[in-house]
């Protein structure tokens, strides 16, 4: 495993971004939806987007030990 | 199941349902866009996975606002506009292989398009025959 690239960590953080605001828009949906199709799809993909979330998550977490801790030319 | 709590959303469910749509379109181009500018495998691969799993989100989300008819499907296109296009990316089509085979003397005959109803007689053709004769 090679060390994660500056570009790849700003990918990452912007992913869990839209992830956050998607948990969120689902958590709306469920909460004030009315269809119950679209209220149990988004209880579902509530939790597809909380793994999301974790995986990139976890990426961050599996690079942080090769991480050089000084600035490479 | 969740919190039945008396709120009331300023949106209407089709508008959240809508932007959560379209959010999920951008975040697939996002994921694709970061998975081609990935140089660590495992790091391109997670970007893989993730826009595939976001697509199938997309694709669902998309059929259930469909069947609560909260999406009105683009209309068809017109048969002279199929047979426009098909008579002008023929000849394009005989071009471009032209080009191919006088440059390489080679030629190519692979489709990825195979809609359901073909695919059955398809794979009982074997090689390099088009999939649409």
């Amino acid at each position: 495993m090679k060390p994660m690239t500056a570009k790849e960590l700003e990918y990452i953080a912007d992913s869990m971004s839209n992830e956050e605001l998607l948990i969120k828009q689902c958590t709306a949906l469920a909460v004030t939806g009315t269809t119950p199709a679209l209220q149990n799809l988004s209880l579902q993909f509530l939790q597809t987007h909380q793994n999301h979330y974790d995986s990139l998550l976890h990426a961050i977490q599996h690079h942080q030990q090769m991480a050089p801790t000084q600035p490479q030319q | 199941m969740y919190q039945q709590q008396q709120k009331q959303s300023i949106l209407t469910e089709e508008d959240l349902a809508g932007a959560i749509l379209s959010d999920l379109k951008r975040v697939v181009r996002e994921y694709a866009t970061a998975a081609t500018e990935s140089t660590c495998p495992d790091i391109r691969q997670l970007f893989t996975k993730l826009m595939n799993s976001t697509l199938t989100l997309q694709g669902q989300l998309f059929q259930a606002m469909q069947q609560a008819n909260m999406y009105n499907a683009a209309s068809p296109a017109l048969r002279q506009e199929l047979d426009k296009q098909m008579k002008q990316y023929q000849q394009t089509k005989q071009k471009t292989t032209q080009f191919v085979q006088q440059n390489l003397g080679q030629q190519q005959n692979q489709t990825f398009y195979t809609p359901a109803m073909q695919q059955q007689t398809n794979q009982q053709q074997q090689g390099n025959q088009p999939y649409y004769m």
